[in-house]
């Protein structure tokens, strides 16, 4: 059986990109980032990209799943609701100080990641996505019906502490100040996976997705790395998690549900999981797509069905592949 | 205490109902139909919407029909077409599926809850070791053991119940012994699809209908088929009875965890079998 | 101390009610290739399984350079200089030539992965996916990845699988000459004869699990009981 990430179209023979364009192109990204507020033109566009960015951030954890493990998860909306209920209920208890806070909602959901990838790794296939599904839903019930956690189904708002890291943390609902920082913090993530893909420790995780049992033979143990690479997805959820609760200053069980995961897997497909930076753009894509489609906002879910099952049927390496494929041909003649 | 074992056993009957659906195009397709709740739900509202009318009866046999052709038009137009692609596209098709019959079942129905009557016939109910039980209750167990009993008669009996446990077994060499498989699914997809139409109105008194409804069951019934070793159907029975008792058990005794032991049960089970109890295949 | 490099004691693994592998004793020397052959069924890839750890023996035990290694994983048994190969191809289909024999050298300390691409003639093709290859030069792929940083002993079955006579003969050739030069002992399980009798300095015939007979190439040539249950019907 094939993973997603094989395809029917040849591979690139080029080798990938250097260090040095990978580093440029980031840079560049970050100019880009950093002058945003003075190129959206409204408020409202400005939060609207902000919300994409933690779409995109959340597809982002799905596709490198699927990109460096092979496995195809529908529950990665656990990890986001852990970080931002993490952040979420700590800062409204004041139980730690905020910046605790934050580090806690970022290592909380990793290492529940870890440790579960430490089992459900072994799980492969369609056996995962069900499994995955499951687990996710585990965690929606809890928030659901924990009402002295969060509220329960209501779900609770917070207010931002006044100082953070010693910045002004109310400056975090800014719509420029975060989007700012959302769209920096997708591109560090991207060009940190993009580092690890490229590392010791990433190829051998891409050894162990193509063919695991021989990476047994070749003299690997096969736990560490697929638990390490849930782990690292879950850390991007988390991310994302925490930025939507700060955003909104409101968290509700709504982030757990598998719907927030199974849109999470349908952007990563959509952007083409193949590509570390497919999901994101999967993510920025249908986020824009939803708000030309805004009159028909009841439709949404059967739009997104009607577009996935499309996507999946006439271009499984997802919009980037495509693109490439027509770049491709188009730089051929 | 017998009447919290019987309500155990009624939920655990409607996922059985689900579940062997979700096993039996399994054992065939190799793929988890995700979209197998939302078919619940629509035969639910269908037969409501007959029901409403007057014709209970009318309201299931409809559904079940009903489901039987969409499970057919789903075989032939999306498993038999990605039949050769990875299985985790097909998954990826049926959660698109669901999406599309929730909104247009929200559309036609609306987002409101609706109450599904009990036929006349079995209305009220009937003393059990001291406390009424409703008669409704006894006919949800009632159909799920008649379902379990013919299927297991079919499928050890007959000629087409031998060949769909032989290509559950390895769909590659009995389509080489030249039975037609897409032939096969065409009536086990049919099939479990009809079960899961089937469910949807017989739970529909049980639950409330809303275009939700659907996955609360759905994942139930996943718990039951990966605790029960995928495309087990004796698993999914012992599976199904027994989240079914927990579940029932869970909700009285321990309300706090009652939703999360079916999942913590799994996880366990996982560990100690990464195959579920009946389970070799993934 | 023993000079064998590589030594089954009482093997036996069973399937279901079928004696795959039946109490098979089997020591290979220093350097030496052996050959294991025997009809299908004989046992001659559990044997392999049983000794890289991909099967559990029941009872018995398998030594390597004289330590028992019965309980280590596959993993650590390649740390420890045994290295396989399998029946089926079995690459990294997505991963290029250079950065699957790169990924195999890691294991290895001090690997070089230049010398393999080398003998078996994969430099040109370092940068294709290996999917993408023909399938003689896949099943080289294979033995490539076995080959990283010349381990001790190496377990093969069936490399030439599905290759015609001459590729069969040139990786044959290629073993050979390798096995030789990097001091590698090796256990080769091969269906065609002339590969091995051409390469094998002794060879090991299973039976229904068990050992039939073992001995130099001449020796099994004319063994009468070999040549009832096996030659006889092939050769």
């Amino acid at each position: 059986m094939t993973s997603l990430t094989a395809s029917g179209l040849p591979a690139s023979r080029r080798k990938p990109a250097g260090y040095a364009a990978l580093i440029a192109v980031a840079v560049l990204a970050l100019a880009v980032g950093a002058a945003l507020p003075w190129l959206v033109p409204t408020k409202i566009a400005m939060s609207l990209l902000a919300q994409a960015m933690f779409d995109a951030l959340l597809a982002t954890s799905v596709g490198f799943l699927i990109l460096q493990n092979g496995r195809t998860s529908f529950g990665q909306a656990a990890f986001f609701g852990l970080g931002g209920y993490a952040m979420g209920v700590l800062i409204a208890r004041q139980w730690v100080a905020p910046e605790a806070a934050v580090l806690i909602a970022l290592i909380l959901p990793t290492a529940v990641a870890f440790l579960l990838g430490l089992v459900i790794s072994r799980i492969t296939g369609v056996a995962h996505a069900m499994l995955t599904l499951a687990v996710g839903q585990a965690f929606y019930e809890v928030v659901f019906r924990w009402r002295e956690l969060a509220k329960g189904d209501d779900g609770m708002s917070f207010d931002l502490p006044a100082q953070m890291f010693g910045f002004s943390a109310r400056k975090l609902q800014d719509p420029a100040v975060m989007l700012v920082l959302a769209w920096t913090v997708l591109v560090l993530v991207l060009l940190g996976l993009a580092l690890f893909a490229r590392s010791r420790i990433g190829q051998v995780a891409a050894a162990i997705r193509d063919n695991e049992e021989r990476a047994r033979f070749l003299g690997y143990s096969t736990v560490m790395p697929r638990a390490l690479v849930y782990a690292i997805a879950a850390f991007i959820a988390a991310i994302a998690g925490i930025l939507q609760a700060s955003y909104n200053g409101y968290i509700a069980p709504q982030m757990f549900h598998w719907s927030t995961s199974g849109f999470a897997l349908i952007m990563a497909i959509i952007g083409g999981a193949k590509f570390i930076i497919g999901p994101a753009i999967g993510a920025v894509v249908l986020f824009y797509i939803k708000d030309y489609a805004g009159q028909f906002a009841e439709y949404w879910p059967a739009i997104v069905g009607v577009i996935l099952v499309i996507v999946t049927l006439t271009m499984p390496r997802g919009v980037v592949g495509l693109a490439l494929m027509l770049w491709r041909r188009g730089t051929r003649r | 205490m017998l009447i919290q074992i019987l309500n155990g056993i009624v939920y655990g009957g409607l996922l059985y109902l689900l579940a062997v659906g979700l096993v039996l195009i399994f054992g065939l397709r190799e793929v988890v139909n995700f979209a197998h709740g939302a078919l619940f739900m629509v035969g639910a509202y269908l037969g409501f919407s007959i029901a409403a009318m007057g014709y209970w009866w009318g309201g299931l046999l409809v559904s079940v029909v009903a489901m039987a052709i969409v499970g057919c038009l789903l075989d032939a137009m999306v498993f038999s077409t990605l039949r050769k692609q990875d299985h985790i596209v097909t998954v990826l098709v049926t959660f698109g599926i669901l999406l599309i019959l929730e909104t247009v079942v929200t559309k036609v129905w609306g987002k409101a809850y609706l109450t599904y009557p009990v036929p006349p016939l079995l209305a009220g109910t009937i003393n059990i070791g001291g406390s009424p039980f409703p008669v409704y209750r006894l006919f949800v167990i009632a159909v799920s053991v008649a379902v379990a009993v013919s299927l297991s008669v079919w499928l050890r009996y007959t000629r087409t119940g031998l060949y769909i446990r032989a290509a559950s077994t390895d769909a590659r060499v009995t389509s080489m012994q030249g039975i037609n498989v897409d032939r096969l699914s065409l009536i086990v997809v049919g099939l479990g699809t009809a079960l899961a139409g089937l469910s949807g109105v017989v739970a529909g008194p049980l639950l409330s209908l809303s275009p939700t409804m659907g996955n609360y069951i759905l994942i139930d019934s996943f718990i039951v088929v990966v605790i029960g070793g995928l495309g087990s159907f004796a698993g999914a029975f012992v599976a199904a009875l027994l989240i079914g008792q927990i579940h029932n058990f869970g909700a009285v005794y321990l309300p706090w965890a009652a939703t999360v032991l079916p999942f913590m049960l799994m996880v366990g089970i996982l560990i100690w079998r990464p195959t579920g109890f009946a389970g070799s295949r993934t | 101390m023993t000079d064998n490099v590589i030594e089954g004691i009482k093997l036996s693994r069973r399937y279901g009610g079928f004696a795959a592998l039946d109490n098979v004793d089997i020591a290979v020397k220093q350097g030496e290739i052996r050959g294991l052959i025997g009809p299908n069924g004989a046992g001659k890839s559990t044997l392999i399984d049983v000794l890289s750890g991909r099967a559990v023996t029941r009872g018995g035990k398998v030594l390597l350079k004289g330590d028992d290694i019965s309980a280590l994983t596959p993993q650590e048994r390649r740390r420890r200089g045994m290295a396989r190969s399998f029946q089926r191809t079995n690459i990294f289909p997505d991963l290029t030539v250079e950065q699957q024999l790169r990924v195999a050298s890691w294991a290895v300390p001090g690997a070089d992965i230049a010398e393999v691409m080398d003998e078996l003639r994969l430099t040109e093709m370092a940068d294709v996916p290996a999917a993408e290859i023909s399938y003689g030069d896949q099943r080289r792929l294979d033995l490539a990845l076995a080959l990283v940083g010349r381990p001790t002993v190496l377990l093969l079955d069936e490399p030439a699988a599905g290759l015609t006579m001459e590729e069969s003969l040139a990786l044959a050739r290629i073993l050979r000459d390798l096995a030789n030069r990097w001091k590698v002992t090796v256990l080769l399980v091969e269906h065609d004869m002339q590969v091995v009798f051409s390469i094998c300095d002794r060879i090991t015939v299973l039976h229904l699990g068990r050992t039939l007979s073992e001995g130099t190439c001449a020796e099994i040539r004319v063994d009468p009981t070999v040549i009832a249950a096996y030659l006889g019907t092939e050769a």
